[in-house]
């Protein structure tokens, strides 16, 4: 039987254990801990403070009931990180988003990917604290179309393979590569024109 | 000039994405290939810069907030579950897909059901359009007449 002061110091797995029976406060204390992740993870796909509030809060129900099904053949974070991306996805496609986003990727596609602004070639981010860096990072890939910044989060954040983000997203690897790569410049030249507009 | 399909290549490269024969391919051109080298180092650059400085958000809530809003989802989540659970809304459901069945059932007996002075009804007219099925059904004898839209 688990005690309310052994939570705090309780190791993830010990907190899913006990959560799978039942026991609530074993499941807020998870919560608690990687509730920051989860939100901004929503966050920067969703680019919206109030979906991303509603969508981490999805994910934090849908995980209390889908706890069974937790093995631990990954971490939990990585396993809540999963569900909170998944309802995220459905949610840009509820919207619709990609609809207003069909100019740029028709100039994406007739243009071909070695036409768009070159990979910057000195470091934009150099000399920057860490801190300042993220936020530019953040800031730029706000500026993404929402389905680039979901490949380039899929890639670089979550680690998927380019067949494993073309089954998730619905598209081909093929599309997958060349979002990839206009997200990767895009992102490139906005980070260089952040240093430019920071430096004048 | 680069191809498109040579400068995915080179990315995906970068991703380790290449099986071991294009891998090796794709490594002899890079030898000579300056342009190639340096987007293969500004893509590596980017990567890494982006990997080692994700964003972070906190969520804008107190924890007592945050929690409590997920304990009333899942309680509205359960009370739904419970409902949809019970023989009483089971039984409502079949009744739901039972209740036209029900309606049909009952014009055919009305129409072929034999009055007392020995006439039946009459299937009076029948429309059908793409969205709507409608019968009407009328007894003189009895002076009923009856629309059956579906």
């Amino acid at each position: 039987m688990s005690l309310k002061s052994d939570y705090p110091s309780a190791a993830d797995e010990q907190l899913v254990a006990w959560a799978k029976d039942g026991d609530t406060e074993a499941f807020e204390e998870l919560i608690h801990r990687h509730r920051d992740k989860i939100y901004a993870r929503a966050m920067i796909m969703m680019r919206n403070e109030v979906d991303a509030v509603d969508l981490s809060q999805e994910a934090w129900v849908k995980s209390w009931q889908r706890l069974h099904q937790f093995q631990g053949e990954s971490s939990f974070a990585t396993w809540m990180t999963r569900i909170v991306i998944n309802l995220c996805l459905d949610q840009i496609r509820r919207q619709k988003r990609t609809r207003a986003e069909s100019i740029e990727e028709m100039q994406e596609e007739s243009g071909g990917v070695e036409r768009q602004m070159p990979v910057a070639e000195t470091n934009p981010t150099e000399g920057l604290e860490s801190e300042e860096i993220r936020r530019r990072i953040d800031e730029a890939m706000g500026k993404l179309t929402d389905a680039h910044r979901t490949v380039l989060v899929l890639h670089e954040f979550e680690g998927l393979e380019y067949k494993e983000i073309a089954k998730r997203v619905g598209i081909s690897i093929g599309t997958v590569m060349s979002r990839l790569f206009y997200a990767r410049r895009r992102l490139a030249a906005l980070l260089q024109s952040l240093k430019r507009e920071r430096s004048e | 000039m680069k191809t498109t399909e040579f400068t995915l290549d080179l990315q995906a490269y970068v991703d380790g994405e290449l099986d071991s024969s294009r891998r090796a391919e794709v490594e002899r051109a890079l030898a000579g290939d300056a342009d190639a080298r340096r987007l293969v180092d500004g893509l590596r650059q980017l990567s890494e810069l982006v990997r080692t400085h994700e964003p972070v958000a906190k969520v804008p809530e107190s924890r007592e907030f945050y929690w409590s809003q997920i304990q009333k989802r899942i309680a509205a989540t359960e009370r739904e579950g419970n409902r949809d659970r019970t023989p009483a809304s089971r039984a409502l459901q079949w009744l739901r897909w039972l209740a036209p069945a029900f309606g049909v059932a009952a014009v055919a007996v009305m129409i072929v059901l034999p009055r007392r002075d020995g006439s039946v009804g009459t299937l009076a007219s029948g429309s059908t359009r793409e969205d709507a099925v409608s019968m009407t059904f009328r007894s003189d004898a009895d002076g009923v007449t009856i629309h059956w839209i579906n």
